[in-house]
């Protein structure tokens, strides 16, 4: 059995998931100060304003509210949310890709999704998040779908 | 003889006729081909995505499978009406599309293909118009439901 380990997170009524492995640490409200960047053991990171990258109603400003730490290797952000939810461990072939009807830039922004604690949770792409460039030759959908399904089936599902 | 051709006709014109399932949407009375729709159930609490795909901005859990839907009403300008609002899952070509519409229950229709006249209006993709009572009545292409406006976002 292959698992994928996330910590899933909330903002507004929306649940995502970051992968697990990249996550450095979990900061409450009063760890971090207002500046552009946290500076954790020598490492900067870039405060990321996800719900504002995603559009999405937070309230930013309850007693949940954290920042989660997060490098993808190349870049190290900061991105709070309003609470974390906890970390999940699911099984690969679980998490499946966003459905085709869905045509437009949310596409680059998530992974796929799963379903959690009854929950729908969308899982982020951490390199877009980060603004990191995607490198990635623009592909017909038809094409990407089918790329979708080989890795799909060769992985064992979309984390 | 003459019995068994006539029956031989019927049986062929009552192949020819289209089945149609009519809903209506925000008082707007629309027309699907029942091959087109999967069901027809209660509405259920939608769970928003974030998305930039136009009316495909929430999803539906049903049981262990979750299906993205398509916001119709918003489309054509209109609010549904009535209670309890019902959920029509379209068998989209990308796969089942879940529709809110109309308390009002849908019926089941049998038009005649020849009575069938090309809707001039693009305003959604369509197989065409029909009369329907007294009323002009759009069969919607539920299987390819979006890809006019993605064309139209796209272009």
């Amino acid at each position: 059995m292959e698992v994928a380990s996330f910590l899933v997170i909330r903002l507004g009524v929306n649940y995502f998931a970051l992968s697990a492995a990249g996550v450095r640490g979990v900061l409450t409200q009063e760890e971090v100060s207002h500046d552009e960047a946290v500076t954790v053991s020598g490492t900067s990171y870039q405060l990321v304003d996800l719900s504002q990258r995603l559009s999405v109603v937070a309230n930013l400003s309850g007693p949940e509210r954290r920042t989660v730490l997060y490098s993808t290797g190349r870049s190290h952000g900061a991105i709070g949310v309003e609470q974390v939810v906890g970390l999940m461990e699911i099984e690969r072939k679980d998490c499946v890709p966003l459905p085709p009807q869905f045509q437009s830039d949310e596409r680059d922004w998530f992974r796929g999704m799963l379903l959690y604690q009854d929950q729908l949770v969308l899982i982020l792409n951490l390199a877009w998040v980060m603004g990191e460039p995607s490198g990635i030759v623009s592909t017909p959908i038809r094409q990407a779908e089918q790329l979708v399904k080989i890795t799909s089936a060769m992985m064992g599902g979309v984390c | 003889m003459l019995r068994a051709a006539r029956g031989q006709q019927h049986t062929l014109n009552a192949k020819r006729l289209w089945n149609v399932v009519v809903f209506s949407v925000g008082g707007m009375k629309l027309a699907a081909r029942t091959e087109d729709v999967e069901g027809v159930s209660s509405w259920t609490e939608t769970i928003p995505v974030p998305s930039r795909t136009p009316f495909v901005q929430a999803m539906l859990k049903r049981d262990n499978h979750v299906m993205p839907v398509y916001d119709l009403a918003a489309r054509l300008n209109r609010a549904v009406q009535g209670a309890p609002l019902l959920c029509l899952v379209a068998r989209h070509l990308e796969g089942p599309m879940a529709i809110c519409i109309d308390a009002a229950v849908p019926s089941l229709e049998a038009v005649n293909p020849a009575a069938i006249r090309p809707n001039n209006s693009e305003d959604i993709e369509s197989l065409g118009l029909v009369t329907i009572g007294a009323q002009d009545v759009v069969i919607v292409a539920l299987q390819r439901l979006g890809r006019l406006r993605q064309d139209t976002v796209s272009s």
